[in-house]
């Protein structure tokens, strides 16, 4: 009996450890970076009140995605409500969903840009950062100016609407990550899939880095595909991928510190991205260019697999299933 | 196929009168029910594809308003086992390394034939204009191609043509395009509405080219056949998809439920459903010319119970049973089957009413139209539905133990990683 309970008793220690790893990930990585994205994205929708030129706009709309890269690839949660995770940038845009739309509005000028219930019903890929890029930066919607200004107010409010939203109903969440396996609670049964849910969201963050932020750009050999790369106009491509990253490396470290393996892997490849002087990864048209973000992208997959074996293996976790599985 | 597990069945029935059923089922037994409905399921896609070849012969030799609708039948009735057997494709590398060519959407239509003035196409795309059938000699980048005789062979070379994944010259989709032409009412009620004339010999041929389109339509349908063909062979005795599965029971429980949680969340839910909901854009419907989406979805679903339940209802309405993966489920953890059995059920009511009312008058395109709040609702229900049985996939996984095995790699998963892509 005495053996019985204390492995009883380890169990429950263990038990509760492993609510602490949660904890650090959800209370030092996640509720900051949300508080971020939310004060970021009002003092953008504050600036666009006052003043809704482009030029104005430039500086907090730079900060206000500083702020969600740094999260962009945490898909659990509020963010997954209402098609905020769409929403909030909308990319790749494969069918220029989000220009075609855009245009057929600032051409009707309908009253739902000034109506924010409205607006937010209108397509996600006219909407949020990416929205927000088409009309403080060359792009091809063309209209008048009178309409452009109030739609960059109105696509501005919307994200810190958006924003507010997701760190408000994070809250709820967190305690559903937090009290895994409390009565009730029937999205985390366990300990371990509050962990296993973090730990695909690195996983299939890092593999979305690789495969579509620096994949689509590259492109093949024969035909690279520079064109393809992510936020091009506001000269954000590599930017959103080396914030992506330490984002992504905060998380998994607030999970399972004592990696060292998995924190070299991600600090090389940040490493890599600083070195690299290539804001829109222009350069994989060239064998010289391609090749430094070929290296990148495999210190990505290796930062990848890395993760997977050194705190998958020390924590008995696999990849979930997650929203990049599919095509 | 059908009758062994017709057979074990049976003897699985007699045997659970006097033992625990918890007892039943093994990983190999289970293993061999997923393959014989797989074999079952690619064995009806063929046959209905052979019908839609039938049919389209028809449609080109006699073009009539009554050979055009026979055609379109034949097609409907062809996606239905087909769309049941996606459920295979995650977690089988054979499968999803050949479904490109029969089901890629979606598509820039217009490498295929005329299309409308304003027809948006996949960004930097610089054939999506290019109109094969209009065009015997067709310029693809610094290549000339002879396309003066419109082949099987031709129309497979020209699949996914310049890299760019929207050029889609092959499969059920191109087909659909072929007979009901591009669906130009965007959220407003109508699907496409290609004429029979299109297809109509001499001073009667409408939008050109009618004999080549005719080709075109033949050589795509012929293609879906072969294609079928040698998917139905990697599913028989002695097949590479069967024995790659059976020379590992535990990876192949692991490739099931892959199969089964990759459909459901990341591509159902999100690609095919959720994306169209909040882009409101009927560009991103799945069976876009046709508007049979429900249907797609529908039996999307349906594939994914099949496969847990270990049993499918044929297209001649024979049954192919056998012990399940709920069955081994059960034994390990009874609560997780329960729930992973309700939220299957339920996906498949959500799915039911949301084809009852896209059949019933309002089209899925409709649905995605912005403010149609009784669209949305229909569609979210879905939605909701899959994302919901995929966290109890999650759990059938972890309550089979064979999460590790999908990363010791095996013979059929030679990518460590293909199972979770």
């Amino acid at each position: 009996m005495a053996r019985i309970a204390l492995i009883v008793s380890l169990a429950a220690m263990l038990a509760a450890s492993a609510h602490a790893d949660t904890a650090e990930a959800v209370n030092d990585v996640i509720l900051p970076a949300y508080d971020e994205l939310a004060e970021k994205t009002t003092a953008l929708a504050d600036t666009a009140a006052v003043d809704c030129s482009a030029d104005a706009l430039r500086d907090p709309y730079q900060a206000a995605w500083d702020a969600w890269a740094s999260i962009d690839y945490l898909a659990i949660g509020p963010i997954q409500q209402n098609g905020r995770a769409l929403a909030m940038s909308f990319w790749p845009d494969t069918k220029n969903s989000g220009r075609r739309a855009q245009q057929a509005l600032v051409d009707a000028a309908p009253p739902a840009i000034d109506d924010p219930q409205a607006f937010a019903d209108l397509s996600v890929a006219l909407r949020g950062l990416g929205g927000l890029e088409r009309l403080i930066y060359p792009s091809g919607v063309e209209g008048d100016e009178a309409v452009l200004c109030r739609l960059r107010a109105a696509t501005a409010a919307d994200l810190a609407r958006m924003a507010g939203e997701i760190r408000t109903e994070w809250d709820d969440y967190a305690s559903m990550l937090l009290d895994a396996g409390d009565a009730g609670n029937t999205t985390y049964l366990t300990a371990d899939e509050a962990r296993q849910a973090l730990f695909t969201q690195v996983m299939a963050g890092l593999e979305h880095t690789a495969d579509t932020r620096l994949g689509r750009p590259l492109g093949t050999f024969d035909k690279p595909r520079p064109e393809r790369a992510e936020a091009i106009p506001a000269g954000r491509s590599l930017r959103n991928v080396r914030l992506s990253l330490e984002g992504m490396r905060d998380l998994a470290m607030a999970l399972y510190p004592d990696a060292p393996l998995t924190r070299a892997a991600f600090d090389r490849a940040i490493g890599l991205a600083d070195d690299l002087d290539d804001p829109v990864l222009a350069g994989v048209a060239e064998p010289a260019g391609r090749l430094k973000v070929e290296i990148l992208q495999q210190a990505v997959r290796a930062t990848r697999e890395t993760m997977q074996a050194e705190i998958g293996g020390a924590l008995g976790l696999s990849v979930g299933f997650n929203s990049k599985d599919g095509d | 196929m059908t009758h062994k597990a017709a057979s074990l069945t049976a003897a699985l029935m007699l045997s659970t009168t006097f033992v625990l059923p918890a007892m039943a089922a093994t990983p190999e037994d289970v293993v061999t029910t997923y393959t014989d409905i797989a074999e079952a399921t690619y064995s009806d896609s063929l046959s209905t594809a052979e019908a839609l070849r039938d049919a389209v012969a028809s449609l080109v030799e006699a073009p009539s308003e009554e050979t055009l609708q026979a055609a379109r039948k034949a097609w409907t009735a062809s996606r239905a086992p087909y769309q049941q057997s996606e459920v295979f494709r995650f977690g089988n590398p054979i499968v999803d390394d050949w479904e490109g060519r029969v089901n890629a959407w979606p598509l820039d239509e217009g490498l295929i034939d005329y299309v409308a003035e304003d027809t948006p196409s996949a960004e930097d795309n610089d054939l999506a204009q290019l109109n094969v059938i209009a065009t015997p000699e067709l310029t693809i980048g610094a290549e000339t191609v002879d396309a003066s005789q419109i082949t099987p062979d031709l129309v497979e070379s020209l699949h996914e043509a310049g890299g760019v994944e929207a050029n889609v010259a092959s499969g059920y989709h191109a087909i659909e395009f072929l007979l009901w032409g591009q669906d130009l009412n965007g959220t407003e009620a109508g699907a496409g509405e290609r004429p029979w004339t299109d297809y109509a010999e001499g001073a009667d041929c409408t939008g050109g080219n009618c004999d080549r389109r005719a080709a075109y339509l033949v050589a795509a349908t012929d293609l879906l056949v072969s294609d079928l063909q040698e998917m139905v062979a990697n599913w028989q005795d002695g097949g590479a998809a069967r024995e790659a599965l059976e020379a590992d029971p535990q990876a192949a429980l692991s490739a099931m439920l892959t199969g089964m949680g990759s459909l459901s969340y990341g591509e159902q839910a999100g690609e095919r459903m959720k994306l169209g909901l909040m882009l409101n854009d009927p560009e991103e419907e799945h069976d876009c010319f046709s508007d049979q989406t429900h249907l797609s979805h529908y039996y999307d679903g349906l594939g994914i119970q099949n496969v847990y339940l270990g049993r499918y209802a044929r297209v001649d309405g024979s049954e192919v049973t056998g012990p399940s993966l709920s069955d081994l489920v059960a034994a390990s953890d009874p609560a997780v089957d329960e729930a992973l059995k309700a939220d299957l059920d339920a996906t498949m009511q959500a799915l039911t009413a949301l084809r009852d009312k896209a059949e019933g008058g309002m089209a899925y395109d409709q649905m995605l139209a912005p403010g149609n709040a009784e669209g949305e609702a229909a569609i979210t229900a879905g939605i909701d539905g899959l994302i919901k049985q995929t966290g109890s996939i999650e759990r059938a996984v972890a309550a089979l133990g064979v999460r590790e095995t999908a990363f010791e790699g095996s013979d059929s998963l030679d990518d460590p990683d293909a199972v979770f892509q």
